[in-house]
């Protein structure tokens, strides 16, 4: 009889679920992967494209990463026809937030309010989730750079590094092993010295220290591989995007071309290929 | 009818690493047609802990303006985990209200804006609006007829580099060119300064809460 | 945009500034999910005159209550005034005259001008009658829902603030209304002025109307914080006797109040015609005296 609570995105199931979000959360999983990584310079977030078939056109924009205003960026994992619809409000809101106060929205503000319309398709009735999970990445003010994940209930969280979409499981463990830990190996960072006993007991969360925008690309390429099950990542299968600030404090948007990208992704070969020696 | 002033200065204590502070004066008068009803009226409307307005306009739109940008303002604050608009932002919110009530039976108030920031740019500013919905960022104004009699003496004396005193005494000068030249009696006046402490009191002609 | 994106668009999710605006389209629409307010006194829940635009028709056939514009109008208002209170140590005294005035005919001479909203206050009334006693009934009513739904007597400074933003919706409409809310609540003895234009004010002592020049005259002269009960009864009568006397729109009865922490009292009604002879032999004995 559960089946009797599927179809209707409003109604509890005696268990007291939403199958329908549910669902729509499950269908993320299946999803061209994203990556967002925050550095200490900036933000990476890396996604990959699924290539359906050879005779398709080339996008001549991204099809991942979808520009919200000067200082915010999100990436999609999901339908993309649901996720521009959302990308119109998240666009539209942070639009009108600087034409009442002539001041860029805060992240977190621009974030709730995409997560709210999406929390109401999950309770209106007649509706369908949308499909969608995003990252977001951004720069304010208050807070300076941030990455942020959504679902298709309407919850969001902030993030030192995450994975949407397929093998997002598998992505996340080897952030969690991996992000910091250049630095904590290298035993150069510069507050090592400065620790004392006392740190120990501190969230270890504090103890990592934050890569540089390249090396989150390289840590991104590296999920990246890692999630696609089987094929390697290539430049044509991947999108790498970075904000960083320039020397004027202003938000740089970049998606890396090819050449670029294949750069990167020779590194990380490269790197892997050295461990594997040792 | 109304007298707002606006006054910024950066020299003296009060002032550090040189940033501006702000002092918002306004006259004490509440009349209509032929009658004074009080004297002892506080038109200056504190916005935020670091943020007023010193508004000019009938009692009711000064009441209804003054307390429909401070509730909105307190909102975003709890709708924002905390986090305060800078003086610019509640400057443009203020302007756009006014100008989305223009065509809707506006509010009919001028505004000077006074607030202080801790974040880029750090420290105080003021702004000058009226009710058609008009702001510029200025180092001082007045607003009122006051201002035909008042911009030139703030002309004439305001400089970089000046205290609060001095600040306080250009305020004082402005009053006594009110008294000398203008008609309508306006007796008592109220000035507060907005710095990294707050808003705070200076002085008053006559008690706002004594009623 | 199409469906149900346009309801949720602009329902519940349009936290911009917009949001407002929509409110009422939303209403038009018979959206489901909004709960229509329970707001008298606001635009809407009262009807306005049938014309292409009412606040127009207001001004050109009913001139507010200042000065003497409806002279030439077909429809006058019934009007002309002096009412006063103050605040003093004893508590409020609330004193006001009965005339009624359309144009140059006295329309009434025994006009309740005091409206007793509930046993904790009282409304004085100036300006157009009609307004003030219906505005003022209404404020009744919604100081008694405040009663039943919060279990506790509403504030003075509510209560005045609920007709306060009844007028400023009101505004440009042609109300004409000038009062004083006062009563007794847990902060005490309060006195407010509200008016048509919207003005609310907090104060020792008012008077409105037509004569209110004059009892300004004696008031601001003769009072005084700490006067007893009976001189401040004496003050409220003779500021309006003088009044009434110097305004040919007041006269009549003089209706004085007074209030406590145990509510208001009537203290008397005395015609000022009477008053006028009681004030004339004692100043003939004083003068005779000294």
């Amino acid at each position: 009889m559960a089946r009797r609570y599927d179809s209707s995105t409003t109604t509890f199931s005696p268990e007291g679920r939403l199958h329908q979000v549910e669902y729509a959360i499950e269908a993320i999983n299946n999803a061209g992967t994203s990556v967002g990584i925050l550095a200490k310079n900036g933000v990476v977030m890396a996604s990959e494209k699924k290539i359906t078939s050879g005779l398709l056109a080339q996008a001549r924009t991204s099809e991942k990463t979808y520009k919200l205003c000067a200082h915010a960026t999100c990436s999609v994992a999901g339908l993309t026809a649901d996720a521009n619809i959302l990308i119109d409000q998240a666009r539209l809101r942070a639009a009108r937030y600087y034409y009442q106060y002539q001041e860029p929205i805060p992240i977190e503000n621009l974030v709730e309010h995409v997560c709210n319309y999406k929390q109401a398709y999950t309770q209106y009735g007649g509706l369908r989730p949308f499909g969608v999970a995003f990252l977001f990445a951004g720069y304010d003010e208050a807070h300076g750079f941030q990455l942020y994940q959504s679902d298709p209930s309407g919850n969001y969280s902030g993030w030192k590094a995450t994975v949407i979409g397929a093998n997002n499981q598998a992505g996340k463990s080897l952030l969690k092993t991996e992000y910091g830990v250049s630095r904590r190996e290298e035993g150069g960072g510069d507050g090592d010295e400065m620790k004392t006993d006392d740190d120990d007991d501190a969230d270890p969360s504090d103890a990592i220290e934050m890569p540089d925008v390249a090396e989150a690309c390289r840590l991104a390429v590296k999920v990246l591989n890692k999630t696609m099950d089987g094929a390697a990542a290539s430049a044509e299968k991947l999108e790498l995007f970075t904000m960083t600030l320039d020397e004027n404090g202003k938000c740089v948007h970049k998606i890396l071309s090819r050449e670029e990208a294949k750069a990167v992704i020779a590194e990380v070969d490269a790197e892997t290929a050295s461990a594997g020696d040792t | 009818m109304d007298t707002v002033f606006g006054i910024s200065y950066d020299g003296g204590g009060a002032c550090i690493c040189g940033l501006p502070v702000v002092v918002l004066a306004t006259d004490q008068v509440n009349a209509r047609s032929i009658l004074m009803y009080q004297q002892n009226l506080d038109k200056i409307a504190q916005l935020s802990s670091h943020s007023a307005m010193g508004v000019s306009g009938p009692n009711c739109d000064l009441v209804n303006f003054s307390e429909y940008i401070s509730k909105n303002l307190k909102l975003y604050e709890l709708s924002n985990d905390g986090r305060k608009l800078s003086t610019h932002a509640q400057a443009n919110f203020c302007r756009g209200e006014l100008a989305k009530a223009l065509r809707k039976g506006p509010f009919q108030v001028n505004v000077i804006l006074g607030g202080y920031d801790d974040m880029n740019p750090r420290g105080g500013s003021l702004y000058v609006m009226d009710y058609l919905g008009s702001c510029t960022k200025a180092k001082y104004g007045a607003q009122g007829y006051a201002s035909n009699f008042c911009l030139s003496i703030m002309d004439r004396d305001w400089g970089e580099g000046m205290d609060e005193d001095m600040a306080v005494k250009l305020v004082e000068k402005c009053i006594r060119e009110l008294e000398m030249r203008f008609l309508i009696n306006q007796k008592n006046f109220i000035i507060k300064v907005i710095d990294k402490g707050g808003m705070r009191t200076l002085k008053f002609g006559a008690d706002p809460a004594d009623n | 945009m199409f469906g149900p994106t346009l309801v949720i668009g602009n329902d519940i999710l349009d936290i911009g500034t917009s949001k407002f605006d929509n409110e009422r389209d939303q209403r038009a629409i018979g959206g489901g999910a909004m709960i229509p307010r329970f707001a008298f006194g606001e635009p809407g829940q009262f009807d306005v005159p049938n014309v292409a635009d009412p606040a127009h028709f207001c001004r050109n056939n009913f001139a507010s209550a200042c000065g003497n514009s409806d002279a030439n109008q077909t429809v006058k208002f019934a009007k002309g005034t002096t009412t006063l209170a103050f605040k003093f140590d004893g508590g409020i005294i609330v004193s006001v005259d009965s005339r009624s005035t359309m144009g140059a005919y006295i329309a009434s001479g025994t006009v309740k001008k005091v409206i007793e909203i509930n046993p904790f206050l009282l409304g004085t009334m100036a300006g157009g009658a009609a307004d003030c006693s219906f505005w003022e009934r209404n404020l009744g009513m919604q100081c008694r829902l405040y009663e039943l739904r919060n279990k506790k007597r509403i504030t003075v400074a509510a209560a005045s603030r609920l007709l306060a933003n009844t007028m400023s919706s009101y505004r440009g409409y042609g109300l004409s209304m000038g009062t004083m809310i006062t009563g007794w609540d847990e902060t005490g003895p309060q006195l407010y002025y509200v008016d048509d234009d919207g003005t609310r004010l907090h104060g020792r002592y008012f008077s409105v109307g037509s004569g209110s020049t004059y009892a300004y005259g004696v008031l601001d002269t003769y009072y005084r914080k700490d006067l007893t009960v009976d001189e401040a009864i004496d003050l409220g009568k003779r500021a309006i006797y003088h009044a009434c006397h110097r305004d040919a729109m007041s006269g009549s009865i003089n209706n004085l109040y007074h209030v406590t922490k145990d509510g208001w009292v009537k203290i008397h009604a005395i015609d000022v015609n009477d008053m006028h002879y009681e004030y004339l032999e004692d100043k003939k004995n004083a003068m005779a005296s000294s």
